[in-house]
């Protein structure tokens, strides 16, 4: 199985319950989860811009492709079984205008987000 | 014994409903496969079995229906009779098939649907590529 490096934010309650939930679904991708900015994600991908992680969800393939914010969501979307064409829905030029909106809005208010969910630790 | 219309009614119905599943079974059988090769990656050993399977289905589900509409209300009793009870019968079992088709059709796209998505390119293209230091 091809696999994929997601790299979150370990300090935000939602991507923590995003998290767990990412972990029990059913995946056609394996997903490994390393917290941002750590000694291991360093070590892993010694030339990222670790910095710009922390901002945004990325995620990193085997041959060191690097996605960013909306596309991270969406390879994340695209590695689960249930959810792959949705993936696939949301990337079409007709909707990825508005898949990134949605997504730059959640990920720049995660921590509001988390706060008023009850999801901040 | 009397071997009156109604009799022959039977026989007639049976003879076209027999022929019409035979026909479409077939069509699905031989066109079916395409798709069903396409499904399983040109695995053709299993996209015959499945195909002979799902056809087996269709006979048991078509020869149950054209069995359990045969008898008529009430016995007919001359050529005009016959040929309008042969024609509902007959047009019954014309729509079962049409429907039995069509769910055929509906379970080979959504299986080919499925293949395709589950071996799907990803999404987007990568913002950029970085160097991968294994542990």
């Amino acid at each position: 199985m091809p696999r994929l490096t997601v790299l979150y934010d370990p300090t935000c309650g939602l991507c923590r319950r995003a998290h767990e939930w990412l972990v029990l679904q059913r995946k056609l991708v394996e997903l490994v989860f390393v917290p941002c900015k750590s000694t291991e994600a360093r070590q892993r991908f010694p030339r990222l811009d670790h910095e710009l992680t922390s901002k945004d969800l990325t995620v990193v393939g085997e041959q060191g492709e690097v996605y960013m914010g909306p596309k991270a969501w969406l390879m994340v979307l695209w590695a689960l079984s249930q959810y792959r064409e949705w993936a696939y829905r949301l990337s079409t030029p007709e909707l990825l205008p508005t898949t990134r909106r949605v997504v730059s809005l959640i990920s720049q208010n995660r921590y509001q987000i988390s706060r008023v969910a009850g999801l901040a630790k | 014994m009397n071997f009156g219309v109604t009799s022959y009614t039977y026989l007639i119905y049976l003879a076209i409903s027999i022929g019409l599943t035979i026909w479409v079974a077939r069509t699905l059988h031989k066109n079916g496969r395409v798709f069903l090769v396409d499904v399983f990656h040109g695995n053709e050993p299993l996209a015959d079995s499945v195909n002979h399977l799902l056809v087996v289905g269709f006979y048991l589900i078509n020869f149950g229906y054209v069995c359990l509409a045969l008898k008529l209300s009430e016995s007919v009793q001359n050529a005009q009779a016959s040929i309008e009870a042969l024609s509902l019968k007959v047009g019954a079992v014309l729509l079962v098939l049409g429907g039995m088709h069509f769910f055929n059709l509906f379970i080979f796209s959504r299986m080919r649907r499925r293949a395709s998505v589950v071996n799907g390119p990803p999404p987007v293209p990568p913002d950029g590529f970085t160097t991968v230091q294994e542990a």
